[in-house]
Order: C-alpha cells, then sequence, then structure tokens
C-alpha cells in the first residue's frame, strides 16, 4: 500500500512542506523522499517545514527533519524549519534534540522573511 | 463570595451524602443517638440562655480567647452562631444541611483568625456545659447513654471544623505557592517581538521547568523574535545553571526566536571559562542595555540618540 507524503505547495522559488497531526516514522520518510524529487524537479531554492499542526515530535522524526533540511541544503535549497509548538521545543530541549545547525522561524511568515535575508544566521 | 462560601468547602471537602454517611458509620452515629439528642431538645432550648453564658463566661475569663472578643459587633455574631450550634446538637439530624452549618460555623472562626487550639478547647468546655445540665435533669442510666450521643456528635463536628481550618490553610498556601511562580519569571515586554526576563535568586530545577514552560508559552504567544534573559540577579551560576539556561535558549531557538544572555559580571564569565561550559552558541552581553540595543538589531531596527 502506498504511503501517503505530506501536502507540498510552490510557492515562487520555494517549496511548503506542510506535515499534520499523527506524523509516522514512515509518512516522514515518504515526505522527504518526495519533498527532494519536487526540489529536483522544480529547482526550488528554498524550503519552508511547518510542523506547527505537531503536537508532538520524537526522536526519530527530529532526526528525519534535520536529515531533509541538510539533504535540501545539498541539493541547493535553503531549508527553515517554522512553527514548532512550546511543548513540542520543551520536550526536544530536555532530550538534548537542539537540531543543530537547522534554521527555525516562529510561523510562516517570519519563515519567509529569513529566507529572505541573504545568509543563513546561526 | 461568603454566602457560597460553604458549599464551596462542601465540595472541596467532598462532602456528599455517601461521604457523611460513611462519616457517621465511622463515628457510630446511629439513629437512636440523634432521638436521644432531639428528645433533650426541650431541656435544651429552656436552659440555652444559661449555657451561652457559662461559655461566655469562661471564654473572657482566659486571655487567648478575650481577644477576640473585644468588639461587640463580632460578640453578637458568636452569641448568634453559636445559639445555632448549641441548640443543632439537639436537632436529631445529621443530614447534609447539618453538616453545612457547622462548616459554616467553622469557617467564621477560621475567618476572625481564631486559633484552633481554643476552638478545639471550645468543644471541650461544651461537652462539660451539657454534661452538667443533663446530669441535673435526667436518671443515671440515661444521662449516660445520651452522654454517649452527643460525645459522639461533638467529635464529629471536630473533625469538621479541623478540617475546615486545614483546608483554609491548604487554599492559601496555594494561592501563595502560585503568586511566588508568578513572580519568578516575569516577562516583559520590551519592544514589538523583543521579550526581557530578568532573573533574580536561585535557579533549581524544579525553578528552571517552570522558566522554560513560560519563556517557551510567552515567545509563542506573542510571536517574539528575541529573548532576552538578563541573569545579573542570579545568586550563583554553576554548571547546573548554566545547563539550564543552554536548554532554554536551544528550546528558544527551534521556535525560531534568538536568545540574549545578559548581565554577564566578570565573576559569572570566569565562573562559566572555568566551568568548561560552552555557550558560544548564544548571543551573550555584559550589560542589559547592550542585549536590548542588539535585540532591537537582530529585529532590524536601531536606537538613535537627540533630535529627529
Amino acid at each position: 500500500m502506498a504511503v501517503p507524503g505530506v501536502p507540498i505547495v510552490r510557492i515562487g522559488s520555494a517549496l511548503l512542506c506542510v506535515f499534520q497531526s499523527g506524523l509516522s516514522d514512515r509518512i516522514a520518510e515518504e515526505s522527504q523522499r518526495q519533498l527532494l524529487a519536487q526540489i529536483e524537479r522544480s529547482g526550488a531554492t528554498q524550503v519552508l517545514l511547518d510542523i506547527s499542526s505537531l503536537d508532538e515530535v520524537d526522536t526519530y522524526t527530529a532526526h528525519v527533519l534535520v536529515d531533509t533540511a541538510d539533504m535540501a541544503r545539498l541539493m541547493g535549497a535553503r531549508t527553515v524549519l517554522v512553527g514548532m509548538r512550546p511543548e513540542v521545543a520543551a520536550t526536544l530541549a530536555h532530550m538534548g534534540e537542539a537540531l543543530v545547525g537547522l534554521e527555525t522561524a516562529l510561523n510562516v511568515d517570519q519563515g519567509f522573511a529569513l529566507l529572505a535575508t541573504k545568509r543563513a544566521r546561526r | 463570595m461568603p454566602a457560597t462560601l460553604h458549599t464551596d468547602y462542601m465540595q472541596r471537602l467532598k462532602l456528599d451524602a455517601a461521604e457523611i454517611a460513611s462519616r457517621r458509620r465511622f463515628f457510630a452515629i446511629e439513629d437512636e443517638d440523634l432521638q436521644r439528642l432531639s428528645a433533650l431538645r426541650p431541656l435544651a432550648e429552656t436552659h440555652t440562655a444559661e449555657v451561652l453564658a457559662g461559655f461566655y463566661e469562661w471564654l473572657l475569663a482566659h486571655p487567648g480567647t478575650r481577644e477576640f472578643l473585644q468588639d461587640p459587633e463580632v460578640v453578637e455574631r458568636l452569641k448568634r452562631t453559636q445559639l445555632q450550634y448549641f441548640l443543632g446538637l439537639f436537632a436529631g439530624k445529621c443530614d447534609t444541611e447539618y453538616v453545612e452549618h457547622r462548616l459554616r460555623v467553622g469557617i467564621a472562626h477560621e475567618r476572625v483568625g481564631l486559633p484552633l487550639k481554643w476552638y478545639i478547647g471550645s468543644y471541650s468546655r461544651y461537652l462539660d456545659l451539657a454534661e452538667k445540665l443533663i446530669r441535673q435533669s435526667l436518671p443515671p442510666g440515661g444521662a449516660e447513654l445520651s452522654l454517649v450521643s452527643l460525645r459522639r456528635l461533638v467529635f464529629f463536628d471536630m473533625a469538621l471544623a479541623v478540617e475546615t481550618y486545614v483546608a483554609a490553610v491548604s487554599e492559601s498556601i496555594g494561592q501563595h505557592r502560585a503568586a511566588v511562580e508568578e513572580l519568578s519569571t516575569p516577562v516583559i515586554r520590551v519592544f514589538e517581538g523583543v521579550l526581557l526576563l530578568p532573573l533574580i535568586g536561585t535557579i533549581d530545577s524544579a525553578r528552571a521547568q517552570g522558566i522554560m514552560e513560560t519563556v517557551l508559552k510567552r515567545v509563542s504567544d506573542a510571536e517574539a523574535q528575541v529573548m532576552i534573559i538578563d541573569i545579573a540577579g542570579v545568586a550563583v551560576v554553576d554548571t547546573q545553571v548554566a545547563d539550564h539556561l543552554l536548554r532554554a535558549y536551544a528550546a528558544v531557538r527551534l521556535l525560531g526566536a534568538a536568545t540574549i544572555l545578559t548581565g554577564i559580571s566578570p565573576q559569572i564569565a570566569r565562573t562559566i571559562v572555568d566551568l568548561g561550559v560552552d555557550i558560544s552558541a548564544m548571543h551573550t552581553r555584559s550589560r542589559l542595555a547592550d542585549g536590548i540595543e542588539l535585540a532591537l538589531h537582530l529585529t532590524g531596527r536601531e536606537l538613535r540618540t537627540g533630535g529627529s
């Protein structure tokens, strides 16, 4: 049975990838595959990963997100993670999952604003 | 609202019909006990004035209780309550209404600040006065049985009084704790998108947890881009505190906001380096003013001095 991915919307030169609650490992992996394929097809240079619907993010999902960002960057697309919920951030920080190297923003708007800045800030 | 206070306590102490029945069983208050007391009601009614007078004479004789009887208005109110209390013992009932009344009496005493010791002592005095009255009026056998019934009911009342006091105390502890928690993490909005948290005192794990939760919630609610944490007032910065700060920084970053740590004195700087804690990922400044300036810079603004 085919695993559904997540909706990926193209906005200009950016791809907006909206994760929905009930994200399983397989859906996360499938989303990664589809996103990378879309980057290749569309030549997008920017990616927003919107996780505002996720009320929990486990270690595995966190790693998939970081890996996805790394892979997208290798393919020439700068990636920003947006909309993490406070309780998710608290849990990840407690587990020592700082998602190092991943750029973050409060919401999609600010994600675009960050992408508009010239270079990646720490 | 004072009018509904006792019903509030009824709920808090979970005094529903089942609970009252269970207590009655434990205090061995049988229907016969209540009937025996109810039979004494006419006697109680004729001697109420005498018993209450004896009771107040005794309260006034002791300095501990006398100080609560300075205000004539309070005395009048207490006398009315005591009259109802005394006659209530001979009502032949021990139901929800009875318990509600007992709680009201307890709350009234707690409100005027009467220490529990005087309150419990008063029950003992009531038993003395009632015993004298009953022995004078009943044949020895009947008097004994009635006194046992009375004692059971008075102990039942005492349990309610103590619980009312305990509930009031735990409520005030809860309020204080909430106030302290609120004060421990005073997040201030400095500018649009810039929040400031001045930390003062000692940071232990429990407080660090609270700080983390509040900070994340406020950053998210205010859609803040920068969180300034000023640690000038923190008593001791050790490895653990540094660790808590780093965690808060990491979590705030995950939300998409930056953290600036300010108030770093030479002492704190030395400690952090000596401890070998790496906080290089965080923006740090010595003075709060510099931190605010950096925050403005990060949010695309700048500080100008003078004229236009």
